[in-house]
């Protein structure tokens, strides 16, 4: 037995030399000439077909049209923040992007350590500028204004419903309150019924089955547009909502048509916070010499109504850009509704 | 007079008075408001769903004294198989299937190490628990689309009548085999022959085996049809409720389950009872907040838990766990 | 098992690996298994493992992140196998384990103008309050109502991360912001443990002088009465083994608190799992939650207050926990936030269980998951490999060391199985 189990040593260490040999990865981060970009998500993973997949697609935008040399890091545990982005750090890459509000204060202390690296703090809002980072914001208000004013002119019940995620995160509250603003804006008489996931970051995001159920209770009584902003949990609810001829369904952070295929049958629109542009404009501008240190605020708005493109008619077109105009200029603001 | 009042007082009786009151609770509040009662209580029979699954894969292991904390594990595991297979294959049938014999695999394993290796039992559980959450993890990959999931099947004219119709009977496949599932398993416990050895074995394998009962052939056997049956309720999860996967997408249910088995006293209805009650409150914290109701959320989403403790500290009290449990059985 | 008998000589190496031979040996086969699975899926085992080891242990701050990573799982591991001891499964190490951190952080941020020396163990002291009250409800709830601890710890645990959900976002958020973030203000620095480091390391420093002493004296002491009996050094540091070892614990610790890679919160959790050991082994008390849950029918014949035991081990086995917590946010942390003390108390029951129970094998199980986690970032970055393979190695090893004969089997390790059994059955009263 011991003999055996020494073969199957040696055996695997054969073999691991030997990819060893061809999986080296030959970049070195130091040089001049290098861009290295690496990028550090949330506590979760580099596919959640969300925000750190967003983000990590703007990066790989920067590989591909910058040339640039892209890493990253998933974070399986909100104290490895600082870990995580001292391991580029020391690596000499150039930028580093860090995922999540979470991760704000873990930036700016690398920052203060690292004062040749940029650093890009998705959703980081900066209270004071530091040099060398420059926090991503989304005004998500405005992309759930837009996604709850859509909804509103779409419902026939007069009931809309949104399925959240943890309210502890601030864009998910900012998503939420700009559906319903949105939606009053268009009639003041339609109800929004809102449910936050209760399992605070434990499961508040990873949760689809949550999603689904109570999306089923919510169309069930009468609500036939549903946004469903919360990650996993949201995207549970997409799916959820397909079941429903009828009803309609709004995804949340990307065009969700691209990320839940499985949502096609009700998914009218997304409301976007249009990381991967975000992301890569600002590596860019990096790459560039000219980081705009400080709050970097990007755009959001509706995603393209691909199959519902047809069906939606042109009045609610009009509207729907006179609103983001408004959005826009200041005329529609978050103040007037609270 | 003085019997109608002790069989009030008795067990049965409390159930009975309980069941009644919630039966006319429902009516008022159905015609109130027909269709939030509907939605809370087709919301209910969803979320009791994988737990009562969960509940009967413990009934089945511990009554023939396997403790079983792997739940959780089993559920994961099936429900990333059964996701699996559906992708690969895009047979809903074999999905199931793929499911369930993932959840019986699992419960091989643990009735090898509970029962060949003698492991404490509770570890073979953790084992279990940890390996499915790495495994599913490390193999899952994004991109892959199924080709649909178990859709609801109106029985006939049953699902026409008014509030159960709907709730009872127009569902997926393994929702009614949940239901049925607790029945029959119930039935088979205390009615039948393998139902008295099953018992016999949890409670007093040393006699059992002196009256010729295979002891350690009917445990590997009882420990892969739990296993198979928690499969089915990760197989719930990803091909009929949710219709896809994710990482960790079992979310504590498994654990639940533990809880709502022994709140069910180690019996298949009770557990379903217990598993509907906390599908129920969940159900209805949705339910409070939708209604807008002027208190944090979060003491709303308390409530499935909070009821569960006031419920088993209150009513249920001690339970009475099958005697030989977790101990190793040493054949003479 | 080998049939020839026990040789008398027994030698030094021998032991040694007798001892260690069973858990290294574990480790070994699961990573051995973990290497297999990276091949099947294209990944370099060698490379994988090596920075994982190199995250883990490649530096000082490497070795100081895994102690630091060590520390909360050693108190959710002591707190999980004292209710074991009583024969109860306590599953809410994580809802005490974040009571008692969000107390601490309370106490560190609302409580103003103490000296660090007050203020730091006030905030702990609070913190292990916290958690001990938290896990007094299902002890009592067990003790007199006979509710399965394991239910209402389950749910105990949901009703905790909701009320400090609601605390972190609500009365005690950081309202300093311009954007409301979900977390308690900072606690002030007279609250923090790393405080007046120069005086304890002073303190510490004669302490560990009086007890160097005091070893070498009662080593010389008993070594003379071996010489007298006619055995030679060498037989007697054989036999002295492990408490060889165990004396060595310590020393080993002071001196890498010294060297600055170690918190004083992981001196307080070693210093914890000492104190649980001579409490369960050297205490009436312990005495009687070992009868306990060795046969609660037993205990009540004997005359033990079975229901007041059950309170008293759910307290203590809280206390840990919330001071777990409370140590965890005023030495590491800084600040009550959710997101960092997720799942903290669940690998408690792997520490536990790989611990074998044993209040000292908490502290090289929790070092060794401690390791892990701290080496998973640097595995994920150097080797590319997904760092879920880190959970199924963990299970094996968990399932390696348990299922001891499987490795003695293989390594050809003689001597007695150690059989753990921490439950008979649950819900027995």
């Amino acid at each position: 037995m011991f003999k055996k189990i020494s073969v199957v040593f040696a055996f695997v260490m054969v073999l691991s030399l030997f990819l060893a040999a061809c999986g080296q990865k030959n970049v070195d981060c130091t040089q001049e000439d290098v861009l290295c970009v690496g990028l550090v998500t949330d506590v979760g993973e580099v596919d959640d077909k969300s925000f750190n997949q967003s983000a990590w697609e703007g990066v790989q935008k920067a590989a591909d049209e910058l040339g640039a040399h892209v890493e990253y890091i998933e974070t399986k545990d909100a104290k490895d923040y600082g870990t995580n982005i001292g391991l580029f750090a020391e690596k000499g890459y150039d930028v580093i992007v860090t995922v999540g509000f979470g991760l704000g204060d873990a930036t700016r202390e690398a920052a203060a350590t690292h004062p040749d690296i940029d650093f890009i703090g998705v959703d980081q809002f900066q209270a004071d500028t530091v040099a060398n980072v420059a926090g991503l914001m989304f005004p998500e208000w405005k992309a759930g204004f837009q996604a709850g004013a859509l909804a509103g002119m779409l419902t026939e019940t007069k009931l809309l419903a949104g399925v959240y995620g943890t309210d502890l995160a601030p864009a998910v509250v900012a998503f939420a309150e700009g559906y319903e603003d949105g939606a009053r804006y268009i009639d003041p008489a339609i109800e929004v019924i809102t449910t936050y996931h209760p399992g605070g970051f434990a499961s508040g995001f990873t949760d689809p089955e949550w999603g689904g159920a109570t999306s089923k209770q919510a169309i069930e009584q009468g609500a036939d547009v549903i946004f469903a902003a919360g990650g996993k949990t949201g995207n549970g609810g997409l799916i959820e909502t397909a079941n429903y001829p009828g009803v309609f369904c709004i995804g949340v952070d990307t065009d969700q048509w691209e990320t839940v295929p499985e949502a096609h049958s009700c998914l009218v629109s997304s409301a976007m916070k249009l990381i991967v542009p975000g992301v890569f404009d600002l590596v860019k501008l990096s790459s560039e010499g000219a980081f705009p240190a400080g709050n970097y605020f990007g755009t959001v708005g509706l995603a393209p109504f691909h199959d519902f493109d047809s069906s939606i008619s042109q009045e609610i077109k009009d509207k729907l850009a006179e609103i983001e105009a408004g959005l826009l200029d200041d005329t529609i603001k978050y103040e007037d509704f609270r | 007079m003085e019997s109608v009042w002790r069989f009030l007082k008795s067990k049965q009786g409390i159930t009975i008075i309980g069941f009644l009151v919630l039966v006319i609770l429902v009516v008022v509040f159905y015609s109130i408001s027909p269709n939030q009662t509907q939605a809370v209580l087709n919301s209910m029979i969803r979320h009791s769903t994988p737990l009562i699954l969960g509940a009967l894969c413990g009934v089945m292991c511990e009554r023939s004294g396997i403790i079983n904390i792997g739940i959780e594990g089993h559920m994961l595991l099936g429900a990333f198989m059964g996701y699996m297979v559906n992708v690969w294959t895009g047979s809903l049938v074999l999905a199931v299937a793929a499911s369930m014999l993932t959840g019986s695999l699992m419960g091989l394993l643990l009735a090898y190490m509970s029962i060949k290796l003698k492991l404490d039992q509770v570890i073979g559980g953790t084992v279990i628990n940890i390996l499915a959450l790495g495994l599913t993890g490390y193999f899952y990959t994004v991109g892959l689309t199924t080709s649909g999931k178990i859709m609801t099947f109106p029985l006939g004219p049953l699902a026409d009548i008014p509030l159960i119709g709907p709730v009872l009977f127009n569902n997926g496949f393994i929702t009614y085999a949940a239901i049925v599932l607790v029945f029959v398993l119930h039935f088979f416990l205390y009615r039948t022959p393998w139902g008295l050895r099953t018992r016999a074995i949890g409670e007093h394998p040393e006699a059992a085996d002196t009256l010729g009962i295979n002891v350690i052939r009917m445990r590997y056997m009882n420990v892969l049809i739990g296993g198979a049956i928690a499969g089915l309720a990760g197989g719930f999860l990803t091909l009929e409720s949710v219709g896809s996967f994710e990482r960790a997408m079992t979310n504590g249910r498994g654990f639940i389950a533990l809880a709502v088995m022994i709140f069910g006293n180690w019996s298949p209805i009770g557990a379903w009872g217990a598993a509907l009650l906390f599908g129920f409150a969940t159900a209805m914290q949705t339910q409070l907040q939708f209604m807008g109701i002027d208190i944090p959320h979060q003491f709303v989403g308390m409530l499935p838990y909070v009821l569960t403790i006031v419920v088993v500290a209150g009513l249920v009290g001690r339970t009475h766990p099958p005697a030989a449990e977790g101990k190793v059985f040493e054949k003479e | 098992m080998a049939s020839e008998p026990e040789t008398k000589k027994t030698d030094f190496w021998r032991a040694l690996w007798r001892s260690i031979g069973v858990p290294l040996g574990a480790i070994v086969l699961a990573l051995l298994i973990g290497a297999v699975i990276l091949l099947i899926s294209g990944a370099n085992p060698l490379l994988a493992y090596s920075a994982l080891f190199q995250g883990a242990f490649g530096g000082a701050s490497q070795i100081s992140r895994t102690l630091e990573k060590a520390t909360p799982l050693i108190f959710n591991g002591l707190a999980i196998s004292l209710a074991f001891k009583a024969g109860m499964f306590n599953i809410g190490a994580q809802g005490q384990l974040v009571f008692g951190a969000i107390i601490a952080a309370f106490i560190g941020f609302a409580v103003k103008g103490l000296p660090w020396f007050v203020h730091a163990p006030l905030a702990l002291i609070c913190g292990a309050i916290a958690g001990a009250l938290y896990g007094s409800i299902p002890g009592m709830l067990k003790a007199f109502t006979g509710a399965s601890e394991v239910i209402t710890t389950i749910m105990l645990n949901y009703v905790a991360l909701n009320m400090t959900d609601w605390l972190v976002g609500g009365p005690w958020q950081d309202k300093t912001t311009e954007i409301l973030l979900p977390r308690t203000p900072e606690i002030l620095e007279t609250a923090r443990l790393d405080q007046g480091r120069l005086i304890t390391s002073g303190l510490i420093f004669v302490i560990l002088s009086l007890y160097l002493a005091l070893m070498v004296y009662l080593f010389v002491k008993s070594h003379k009465k071996i010489r007298m009996a006619g055995k030679t050094t060498r037989e007697f540091f054989t036999a002295n083994l492990g408490s060889l070892l165990v004396a060595l614990i310590p020393v080993i610790l002071v001196g890498l608190y010294l060297l600055d890679l170690l918190q004083v919160g992981f001196l307080i959790a070693v210093g914890g799992a000492f104190f649980i050991w001579w409490l369960l082994e050297r205490t009436t008390l312990g005495f009687e939650i070992r009868t306990v849950g060795a046969n609660s029918n037993a205990a009540r014949y004997a005359g033990i207050n079975v229901a007041l035991i059950m309170i008293l081990t759910m307290v203590i086995s809280g206390l840990l926990a919330g001071l777990g917590g409370a140590v965890e946010t005023t030495g590491v942390d800084g600040r009550f936030e959710p997101a960092f003390n997720v799942g903290l108390g669940f690998d408690g029951i792997t520490i536990s269980l790989l611990g074998k129970t044993h209040p000292l094998g908490n502290i090289p199980a929790a070092i060794l998951i401690g390791s892990m986690k701290a080496g998973s970032n640097t595995m994920q970055f150097e080797a590319g490999v997904p760092k879920e393979i880190v959970d199924v190695v963990q299970a094996l090893m968990l399932f390696f060391v348990a299922a001891d004969m499987i490795v003695r089997y293989v390594l050809r390790i003689k001597g007695k199985e150690e059989k753990v059994s921490l439950t008979s059955g649950w819900g027995q009263h």
